[in-house]
């Protein structure tokens, strides 16, 4: 009976969490010459055409390619570089240690609409304005993910890394082979924030890019966005085909969630 | 002990060339200009030392978009972690289907949030779905659909905001509670604690670091909120935002020394919520 | 083994920062171009026009960036006051000012003055005796009438409202046919377009903004207020109010009789092969026909220009009698600024078109200067105290006139 119960509140709530992506992707298949009342989702009318549409004219596909190039490579140097530096934060003292930490929340505190300009003018004077490392280099380390994996760090005892420290292994050592393990979910949950947050991201590359061979998939799609009306077959079908990567990454890391910390780690 | 300290600072290398060489001339730039009369366009502009903030604080707009931003703040922040964890307790343990449930839990997370606005805004309007729902629950919605009414505009974006939340969130509630070790609630069972006892003593408190952490960047993010103003409302009705008024005065207005002045204001509301809540939990570590 | 392929990671990401989009010049011109006009229908032949201009003239070329409507003017201003600006710039009417007399335009008054009379438009482009900004593109707005709703409320097929009585009573027949059926589409406070709908019945009541010599504010004069009055009425016993786009759809749908718009939305019409007894007409002022809003895409080359004379051509070009033809044919646009483009069958052909070709003709901009974007925040929010928050329309007039005077004496 309660096990009834439960499913019933759990399709409820995935009814209300699914819908409107429902709405969004039922969108999509409405013929691209338009002819239908967007809102209407119990309408038997539906085509794939647009699907086709959005590979063949335009640009999309190489928008996806480079926001999957960059996400991928912004996702990869954060596993490493927050890793290494929320180890650094947690576990070293150093000159400035607390400055370092601080600067970290500080920077997601001053809304992007102010630091654009300034960091559009340093983007432009390196000159990497409208090429890949404006997209990337900037984003490297992400703030929250070095967060993110210091307080992780801070709650893991450390007795294994002395004891491999008395039996003369090196720092790097320790750094990649003894902690980096221990460290799965916080990486895993990290790999999904930032490849989130960048894929999503609009306005650093609009602003940061220009031409279409840099132009990343949420710039493109904002260019569906007319001026007096949303073409909203297309932008729905792109934003549907954009859901997948993510979808793909989630369905992969989740298992280091789930799989939880390793037996090693003990908390008294 | 000094080669221990070099070996930290080259950990923290990637962090501190990061920001020495992009986000520190920024946050200099912008907090200089908050005490300037800048204009962008202008070639000239002055020093006007407190001004802007004092000018600020007799800024109706202003004022009114910070009442704003601190309604949506409380109003989406505790029912978010609320239902997060919920959402994470129902689907914690293996069932069957779990993995569909957390996925389309988690799926509101994924989307654009510009889409998303986009989306909402046609089903929050007369005669889209969330309105004929309203009508068949017998809530009467406004006339002119959720978004275009002040008693209704700030809240339907609040709603949506939550809806889209609680996934991400639920995942890391997820990831708190596969960390507390079974053996603890073993240990209560065999020393006969009920469920809620568990709950109380065992589940609270350990999740305490990551409720923080959840905090901290739900709190930092949510005081910024732009996007869906930006797209939803342009601002009317009762939703302007600080950042949307920080926008508006800066990048449309041209008073850009006024907005960085504003943006400062605001980062030090959020610097002194989130301190509160370091305090509040009083945690060292978190997860 | 991890560490290796972290690093190498880095490296790709190093080496891809040296690519991108840069072109280099072998002995050409090169300009950069930022426009926003990215929608598939007609960015092609904007491209035409690009490939015909470099055929034409083989030592210049000329690069596209697409901007995008929702964000596009924010990049412009960041470009413009870092001093990054592209060669050639697409503005909207309200943006040149902003542009204009901070001195970021190269003056092209020389070279375009002998041709003034052959376009409409030239104001939002004019700032101190020098103009800045050539017009490209225009756009005003009619009355659009649905005539199945007018004729089951009593009227003749060929029944047109000419003055506000008559669009008044008009209004009232038709949103008495049903519940679900209004006589006007009313605009929520909607940024950058509640008050283009309102212009026209206060300019039609020969109401000004501002005095001849701007040194005061005329907006809450006799003729201003009524104005207001009546488009208060207008709204609060026929008017559905709604954004725009959602109007539209309901008028399209057939539950609106009356809605003001502009030629996107016989575009609309065309494209989606919408059947509507469609009528439209020129805004009714109090006894006759009066002047509607009017706004436009403008063109203007960057001071910091190096090749001002290549990019000044690239201008003219675009801005010719064949090409603004061709693009108005691709964009189903009714308002080209070129004059003789204007005469082309194409704008008599096409049903409706005429309308707005008449309507450009009695049609106004506000005084659009470098305090507009004030004067717009200050209209509109007098209009949106008086329509939907219950505030007097005598007072919100008046509080406009204030700020608005404020606002030019400082």
């Amino acid at each position: 009976m309660v096990r009834a119960v439960k499913y019933v509140v759990l399709i409820a709530i995935l009814a209300i969490m699914v819908f409107p992506l429902a709405w969004m992707f039922r969108v999509s298949l409405i013929p691209p010459s338009g002819g239908l009342a967007i809102g209407d989702f119990f309408s038997p009318v539906f085509t794939l055409a647009i699907y086709t549409d959005i590979f063949t004219s335009g640009n999309m596909l190489k928008y996806f390619i480079n926001s999957v190039i960059v996400g991928v490579i912004v996702t990869g140097g954060n596993i490493l570089f927050c890793f290494m530096v929320g180890y650094a934060l947690s576990r070293y003292r150093f000159v400035g240690r607390s400055f370092w930490f601080y600067s970290i929340i500080f920077v997601l505190m001053i809304p992007a609409h102010i630091i654009i300009i300034p960091l559009y003018l340093l983007v432009y004077h390196l000159g990497l304005y409208d090429t890949y490392g404006a997209l990337i280099l900037p984003f490297l380390v992400n703030p929250i993910g070095v967060f993110l994996v210091k307080q992780y760090i801070d709650s893991l005892p450390t007795a294994v890394e002395e004891a491999a420290r008395i039996d003369g292994a090196g720092e790097l050592r320790i750094l990649f082979r003894i902690v980096m393990p221990l460290c799965r979910p916080a990486l895993a949950v990290l790999a999904i924030q930032v490849f989130l947050t960048n894929w999503n991201s609009f306005l650093f590359p609009f602003i940061l890019t220009s031409s279409e061979a840099v132009r990343t998939l949420p710039v493109g799609l904002a260019l569906y966005q007319g001026h007096q009306a949303i073409d909203w077959p297309h932008l729905m079908a792109g934003s549907s085909l954009a859901v997948i990567p993510v979808l793909v990454l989630f369905l992969f890391f989740q298992r280091h969630i789930i799989s939880g910390i390793t037996s090693g780690a003990i908390k008294q | 002990m000094t080669t221990r300290k070099l070996t930290g600072l080259l950990f923290a290398s990637p962090w501190i060339v990061s920001f020495l060489v992009f986000w520190l001339f920024p946050l200099l730039y912008s907090l200089v200009l908050g005490f300037t009369d800048y204009r962008l366009m202008s070639s000239s502009y002055h020093w006007v030392g407190f001004d802007n903030f004092i000018a600020l604080f007799s800024d109706a707009t202003f004022m009114s978009s910070l009442v704003h931003t601190f309604v949506f703040v409380l109003g989406t922040i505790p029912v978010t972690t609320v239902v997060a964890l919920a959402l994470a307790l129902l689907v914690e343990r293996q069932f069957p289907g779990r993995t569909l449930f957390r996925s389309g839990f988690f799926m509101p997370s994924i989307t654009s949030m510009i889409v998303i606005a986009l989306v909402f805004t046609n089903l929050y309007s007369r005669g889209g779905y969330i309105y004929l729902l309203a009508e068949m629950l017998g809530i009467s919605p406004p006339e002119n659909g959720f978004l275009l009414s002040n008693s209704t505009a700030l809240l339907s974006i609040m709603a949506m905001d939550i809806w889209m939340s609680v996934g991400y969130y639920m995942l890391l509630f997820l990831a708190g509670l596969k960390s507390i070790p079974k053996e603890l609630y073993e240990a209560a069972e065999v020393a006969g604690a009920g469920s809620w006892r568990k709950f109380r003593s065992i589940t609270l408190p350990l999740l305490k670091p990551v409720a923080l952490f959840i905090l901290v960047i739900n709190t930092i993010k949510s005081f910024q909120v732009f996007v869906e103003i930006f797209v939803m409302t342009k601002g009317k009705y009762g939703t302007s935002t600080a950042v949307f008024f920080i926008y508006e005065t800066g990048l449309n207005k041209f008073e850009f020394g006024y907005a960085s002045a504003a943006a400062y204001v605001l980062f030090l509301i959020i610097a002194i919520f989130s301190l509160a809540q370091f305090r509040l939990f009083r945690q060292r570590s978190i997860w | 083994m991890k560490h290796i392929l972290f690093l190498s990671i880095i490296a790709l990401a190093l080496l891809l920062s040296c690519s991108g989009g840069e072109q280099t010049v072998n002995g050409k011109a090169t300009l950069e171009m930022w426009q926003f006009w990215t929608d598939p229908a007609i960015r092609p032949t904007i491209e035409q026009m690009v490939a015909d201009f470099e055929s034409q003239n083989p030592d210049i070329k000329v690069n596209l960036t697409d901007l995008t409507w929702a964000n596009g003017h924010e990049k412009i201003v960041m470009a413009f006051s870092s001093n990054t600006a592209p060669d050639i710039v697409e503005l909207g009417s309200d943006w040149v000012p902003e542009f204009s007399t901070a001195g970021k335009l190269a003056d092209i008054t020389a070279d375009v003055l002998p041709d003034t009379a052959q376009f409409y438009g030239w104001t939002p482009g004019i700032h101190d005796n020098t103009i800045y900004a050539m017009p490209w593109i225009l756009g005003t707005r009619v009355l659009y009438v649905n005539k199945t709703l007018m004729k089951r409320a009593g009227y003749e097929d060929n029944f047109v409202p000419l003055n506000w009585p008559q669009l008044k009573e008009m209004c009232y027949k038709i949103d008495s046919l049903g519940k679900d059926i209004y006589g006007f589409g009313s605009n929520a406070a909607e940024k950058h377009r509640l008050y283009k709908k309102f212009l026209p019945f206060f300019w039609a009541n020969r109401a000004r903004i501002m005095s001849r010599d701007r040194s005061f504010s005329t907006i809450a004069s006799d003729r201003g207020y009524a104005a207001l009055l009546y488009y208060k009425d207008l709204c609060d016993s026929t008017g559905m109010v709604d954004t725009q786009r959602r109007l539209e759809d309901a008028f399209l749908d057939g539950k609106i009789g009356a809605v003001i718009s502009g030629d996107w939305l016989l575009k609309r019409i065309h494209n989606e092969q919408i059947e509507i007894d469609l009528a439209t007409s020129l805004i009714p002022g109090p006894q006759y026909p009066g002047p509607s809003f009017v706004g436009g895409e403008y063109l203007a080359i960057s001071e910091q220009c190096q090749h001002k004379a290549a990019a000044l051509k690239f201008v003219r070009f675009i801005t010719n009698t064949e090409n603004q033809l061709r693009f108005c044919r691709a964009n189903f646009s009714a308002n080209p600024s070129s004059k003789t483009a204007a005469d082309d069958s194409f704008f008599v052909e096409t049903p409706h078109f005429q309308t707005f070709v008449k309507q450009l003709g009695l049609s106004r901009m506000p005084v659009i200067d470098e305090h507009w974007v004030y004067v717009e925040d200050i209209i509109e929010t007098a209009l949106e105290k008086a329509l939907y928050q219950g505030a007097p329309p005598a007072q919100s007039l008046y509080e406009a006139k204030l700020e608005i005077e404020k606002l030019y004496k400082e």
